[in-house]
Order: structure tokens, then C-alpha cells, then sequence
């Protein structure tokens, strides 16, 4: 599957293209309106990584071509701009999703997959990861064929794991992913610990392997290596 | 006062005030030349009589004819000629008339008499009767005349100012239209419009260009610190990392939250100023802040708080992405400054809403929700409070805080 980030900052294209790419994913990068309208006429991407502020012209046109194009690409705006109105825009538009910059790789990861499951597998949304199964729109969880009762905060954290699989996922980046209101790291952490375990917990009640490695604090990474 | 109105009286009274004074004087000047004609008519009449005296060496007849009377009295010495003003009986009109009297005194053949010649002083006062009337008519008239005036030409005098007036009202900075006037003869209103249009005209442009300064520091500031996160985002995948290193890393990555976090809040106080929060729409405040208590309930049981929605019917006129950071803001207050096992209330009465939670000692009242002031328990940005009041100042809803009983009590009069 093909991935296109367009992205002037080419550092910051640099860092989401290592992330992303792995056996699944091949990562292209654009960066400036012109590389990026050759590379959508050229050629068809499962997702696009769009930044708004471009050099020579505005994401929110490339967009526009897209659409008269009549292209299918899924399109993610990444925007330092928290404006409403962009978002309303870039949604009217045609993009799926819209992340304000700064972000973690992590949760763009998953946002992009969530984008490709939609586009992809219509009426077939699971994601899987050895014996666990994860089926997104019926929000259902199985270890084999068990389902697992779950509550929200940790199947959205099961979810994000497995949206970021063999990746150390930062604390700071979960704690972003799960609460949009911030109470300071401290307490969030506690909190994202006790989940964690129960997550651990209930999963292993049902014969699944224990995945979820704690790094030194930092941060989880679900593995099976 | 309406300037009309202050014009009104003004003129109204300057009026009334020199016509009663011109008036008087006219009564006063009138009477005294009527008078002296009088008098000089008398002093024909004395002369008459002198001469009459002179040629013939006897009295003249004393008469009475119409309104003047001639008598004669006889006197022992000569007398200082004296005019006076007196009221005479008058047979004809069968009353009292005020009349004009000249007495001197003759030597006819060794004897003196004193003559009084006399006139009627009623045709004069009639005059001065007419004259006070014709005054005071015209004090009346002149003052409808100015009232009706104002009334009419000056509030069509003031139309082009109204018009004016009417769009600065209507003037509104997030979608700026050019300031309607009226083509106008008077120089002071074209002038005060041509100022209007040109200040408006600077104004929405320096408002434009803050608006675009604002996008680009949001953008300057979160692309570097975006770039930061992912390189570290990158960089924790690195399984040669030891244990000090990540530690490092997580120090790295709090700052760096902690700033995406500054400049937001930042930006969101500009973009309140900026008035860029114009949507507005009837907000339940109960149900935002059920919906915050839900959302922060993890908090809320980490620290066995008990929070208390008792929030009646409360309802704001606002936008509701800046109601829920309102009311998130307090609500996040009071979770982090309170102890384990406390109970924080919120509750309204009428149109007040009053978030309090159990403390030890009053906060500085003077400084609690100045920018980047935190009490020394605080780990936050030093913004969270900042944002409520400039929230509360951008509707005109008061924000106070009040100490009393160990409680802290954040209150919004809505």
C-alpha cells in the first residue's frame, strides 16, 4: 500500500515516513504543490498526509483537484492550524480526518489506518494481532474466538496498540489519544498504568499472550518478539 | 441629554430672556418719551396761557375739553413750576384715569394764581398696553417657531449624522462592511465621515493583519514543535536505548508538551480578544459540565473526590467551544486543588453559577486570573484561570472569587 506525504517541513516528513513504513506500507514524500499535484495525477495512494500551508499553493486546492479528479485517496489533513473553519473546510472538501500539529506518530498512525480500514474493507472492519481480534465498527474484541468485554478507555488504548504494532508508543502519546482535557502527567500516567494492567489482565483471563511491554516508564509497546 | 434637546433649552431660555429684557426696556423707554411729550404738550399749553395773560391781564377761562383740564386757584406767592402724575376722576368714563398734571403759579394784576394744567395719561398706557402684548406674542411664537424648528429642520440637519452613527453601531469587526454615510452640504459631517471610513478602513486592516500574524505564529510555533515530537517519536524506537537515555527522553517530551500546551492556550486568549469566537448560540451549562465531569471522572476517582452537579435551569448566550472551556477550566481548578476524599459543588441560583471546593487559605484575589500567576501547589501553565476571566470579560459575565468557610468559591454571574 502506498502512503503520500505531503509535508514542507521535510524533517517532519522525514520522521512520519520512517514511522510508517513497514511491511505493509510504502512511503512517498512531496514537498512542495507542485511535486505533490504530479505525484495524486500520477499515481493512487491508500492515504495522504496533507499539510495546508504549502509553498506555491494551498493544500486545501489539492483537495479541490483531488475531487475533480475523482480520486478515492483518503486524505488526512495535518495542519498547525486549530482553526474551526479550516476543519469544516477541509472536511467539506473530501479529507477524512484533520490532526493539529504537534502530533504523535503514533496517533497519525492510527488515524491513517482507521482512514485505510474505512476506504479499504467496507463492512469488513478488523484488525488483528496474533490471536486478538478487533472488529472497529461492531467495537467488538476477541482472543481466538472469546469475545472480551472491555470498557471505552481500554479498548480505544487496545485499538491505538494495535494501530501502532512492535512500536514504543510514548506515555505522553496515549494520555493525547485518550483525553483531549489534560490534568498534568503525573496522575495521567497513574491512571494510564491502572488501565493498562486491567487491559493486561482481562486479556490473559482469556488465553491470550501477555504483549504489552512497559519501557522503563516511557512508554508500551505492544510485541511479540 | 440628546444635543437636540440640550439646543432646545438652551435657545429656548436665551430667548425668553432677552425678549423679557428687551421688553422691559422697551416699556421703560417707551413710557419715558410718551411721557416728555405729555409733558411738552403741557408746557405748550403753559406758554398759551402765559401769553394769553400778558396781552389781556385776566385769566384765561378754566376749561375742561375732552381730555384736558385747565383750573385756576389763587395762591399767596409764586410757586416753582412741578409736573406730577396722579389719578383723576374722570366724569365722562365715570372712573379713576391716571393723568398727567403741570402746576405754576401767575401774577395776574398783583395777584398769584397757581394753574394747573392737566391731560389724561390713558391713551399712553394703552399704547405701552399694546406694545407689552405684541412682545409677549412674539416671546410665544418665537419659541413654537424654534421648538417646531428644531423639531423638524434640525433633526433633518442631523440625518446625515444619524445615518452615520447607525452603521458604526452596526459595525462589526469579524465581517466589516464599509460605514454607509449620506451625501451631506455640511462640511463637519463629511469630514467626520471621510475620518470614519478612512479609521475603519486602517482598522480592519491592522485586525487582518493580526489575524494573519496569529496564523503564522500558531504556525511557526507548532511546526517546530511538531517536528521535535516526531523526532522523538522516532527516536524511542531505537532498542540500544538504555534506561538513562529514556529517561532523558521522557523530561524531553513533558517540555515539550508542556509548550504546545502554552502556545495554544496563548493563542486562544489572542483569538478571544480578536473577538474570533463570533458564533453564539444558547448553552446548557448543566449539561456542559455533566459532560466535563464525565470526561474528568478518572481524576475525579483517582482522588476519591465527590463532585456535585446541582446546577438548576442555567442557560448562556455563548459560543459553546468557549462555554466548555469556561466551565472546564473551573472544574479542572478545583479537581487539582483539592485533597483526597473532598467534595467540590457546583450549583446556581437564578443567572449565578458557583463552583466551590474545601481550602485551606484565600488565594490573591488581585492576581488569581492574571496571566501565568499560580499558587505554589500549582503544576500548570498559569493560563487555565486567565482563559476563564477573558472568556467571562469577552461576554460581560463577571468572574469572582471569594474565600469564606475553608471554601473556595469561583463564581459566573452570567
Amino acid at each position: 500500500m502506498k502512503l503520500l506525504i505531503i509535508e514542507d517541513e521535510k524533517e517532519l516528513a522525514a520522521s512520519i515516513a520512517s514511522y510508517l513504513k513497514n511491511e505493509n506500507y510504502t512511503c512517498e514524500i512531496a514537498s512542495n504543490y507542485k511535486q505533490a499535484l504530479d505525484k495524486i495525477e500520477t499515481s493512487d495512494y491508500e492515504c495522504i498526509a496533507l499539510d495546508i500551508t504549502l509553498p506555491g499553493g494551498s493544500g486545501m486546492q489539492l483537495l479541490k483537484e483531488l475531487k475533480n479528479n475523482k480520486k478515492t485517496d483518503g486524505v488526512i489533513i495535518i495542519s498547525a492550524k486549530n482553526s474551526i473553519d479550516d476543519r469544516i473546510n477541509g472536511l467539506r472538501l473530501g479529507a477524512d480526518d484533520y490532526l493539529v500539529k504537534p502530533f504523535h506518530l503514533s496517533e497519525l498512525a492510527a488515524r491513517i489506518n482507521a482512514i485505510i480500514r474505512r476506504k479499504m474493507y467496507s463492512g469488513n472492519n478488523v484488525i488483528r494481532f496474533n490471536e486478538i481480534s478487533i472488529d472497529t465498527l461492531a467495537k467488538e474484541v476477541k482472543v481466538k474466538e472469546d469475545p472480551v468485554e472491555l470498557t471505552r478507555k481500554e479498548y480505544e488504548l487496545l485499538v491505538y496498540f494495535l494501530s501502532n504494532q512492535r512500536k514504543v508508543i510514548s506515555k505522553n502519546a496515549l494520555i493525547s489519544h485518550l483525553w483531549s482535557q489534560e490534568m498534568g502527567t503525573g496522575e495521567s500516567a497513574d491512571i494510564i498504568y491502572t488501565h493498562i494492567k486491567n487491559l493486561r489482565k482481562k486479556l490473559s483471563e482469556r488465553g491470550c499472550g501477555d504483549y504489552i511491554r512497559s519501557l522503563y516508564g516511557l512508554g508500551y509497546k505492544l510485541t511479540d518478539q | 441629554m440628546k444635543l437636540q434637546a440640550q439646543y432646545n433649552k438652551i435657545s429656548i431660555a436665551s430667548t425668553i430672556i432677552v425678549l423679557l429684557i428687551a421688553g422691559a426696556g422697551y416699556y421703560f423707554l417707551l413710557q419715558y418719551i410718551l411721557k416728555e411729550q405729555l409733558d411738552e404738550t403741557l408746557r405748550v399749553e403753559q406758554v398759551e396761557i402765559q401769553d394769553f395773560i400778558q396781552t389781556k391781564h385776566s385769566l384765561p377761562p378754566a376749561t375742561t375739553y375732552k381730555d384736558q383740564r385747565i383750573e385756576f386757584k389763587k395762591t399767596d406767592k409764586a410757586l416753582q413750576q412741578n409736573f406730577r402724575t396722579l389719578m383723576l376722576y374722570d366724569s365722562d368714563e365715570k372712573e379713576n384715569e391716571l393723568s398727567r398734571q403741570l402746576d405754576f403759579s401767575v401774577e395776574v394784576n398783583g395777584q398769584y394764581y397757581i394753574v394747573s394744567v392737566t391731560k389724561s395719561q390713558e391713551a399712553t398706557e394703552e399704547i405701552i398696553g399694546v406694545i407689552l402684548l405684541i412682545t409677549l406674542g412674539l416671546i410665544i411664537l418665537l419659541s413654537m417657531l424654534l421648538f417646531f424648528a428644531n423639531r423638524f429642520l434640525v433633526k433633518r440637519l442631523w440625518k446625515p449624522f444619524q445615518t452615520t452613527l447607525s452603521s458604526i453601531k452596526s459595525f462589526d469587526l469579524n465581517a466589516p462592511s464599509a460605514i454607509k454615510t449620506e451625501k451631506t452640504t455640511i462640511h463637519e459631517f463629511n469630514e467626520l465621515n471621510e475620518n470614519i471610513s478612512m479609521m475603519t478602513e486602517r482598522v480592519v486592516k491592522d485586525y487582518l493583519s493580526l489575524k494573519h500574524f496569529i496564523d503564522h505564529a500558531s504556525h511557526e510555533m507548532q511546526t517546530p514543535l511538531a517536528v521535535v515530537n516526531s523526532k522523538l517519536d522516532v527516536l524511542i524506537q531505537d532498542p540500544s536505548l538504555n534506561e538513562k537515555n529514556l529517561q532523558d527522553l521522557q523530561v524531553i517530551y513533558d517540555s515539550v508538551d508542556k509548550m504546545s500546551k502554552l502556545s495554544q492556550s496563548l493563542l486562544l486568549l489572542a483569538r478571544i480578544e480578536n473577538n474570533q469566537f463570533s458564533e453564539k448560540q444558547e448553552v446548557n451549562i448543566h449539561n456542559i459540565a455533566k459532560n466535563i465531569i464525565l470526561e474528568l471522572d478518572e481524576w475525579i476517582s483517582e482522588r476519591s473526590l465527590t463532585v456535585n452537579n446541582e446546577i438548576n435551569e442555567l442557560k448562556a448566550n455563548m459560543n459553546p467551544q468557549l462555554a466548555n472551556t469556561l466551565i472546564t477550566n473551573l472544574i479542572i481548578n478545583a479537581i487539582k486543588h483539592s485533597n483526597k476524599q473532598e467534595n467540590i459543588l457546583l450549583r446556581s441560583d437564578k443567572n449565578i453559577l458557583t463552583i466551590s471546593n474545601p481550602g485551606t487559605q484565600a488565594l490573591d484575589k488581585d492576581r488569581i486570573f492574571d496571566r501565568f500567576w499560580k499558587s505554589e501547589y500549582s503544576d500548570g501553565t498559569g493560563l487555565g484561570l486567565a482563559i476563564a476571566k477573558q472568556i467571562c470579560d469577552h461576554y460581560g459575565f463577571l468572574l469572582q472569587y471569594e474565600f469564606s468557610q475553608r471554601t473556595h468559591h469561583f463564581s459566573i454571574i452570567f
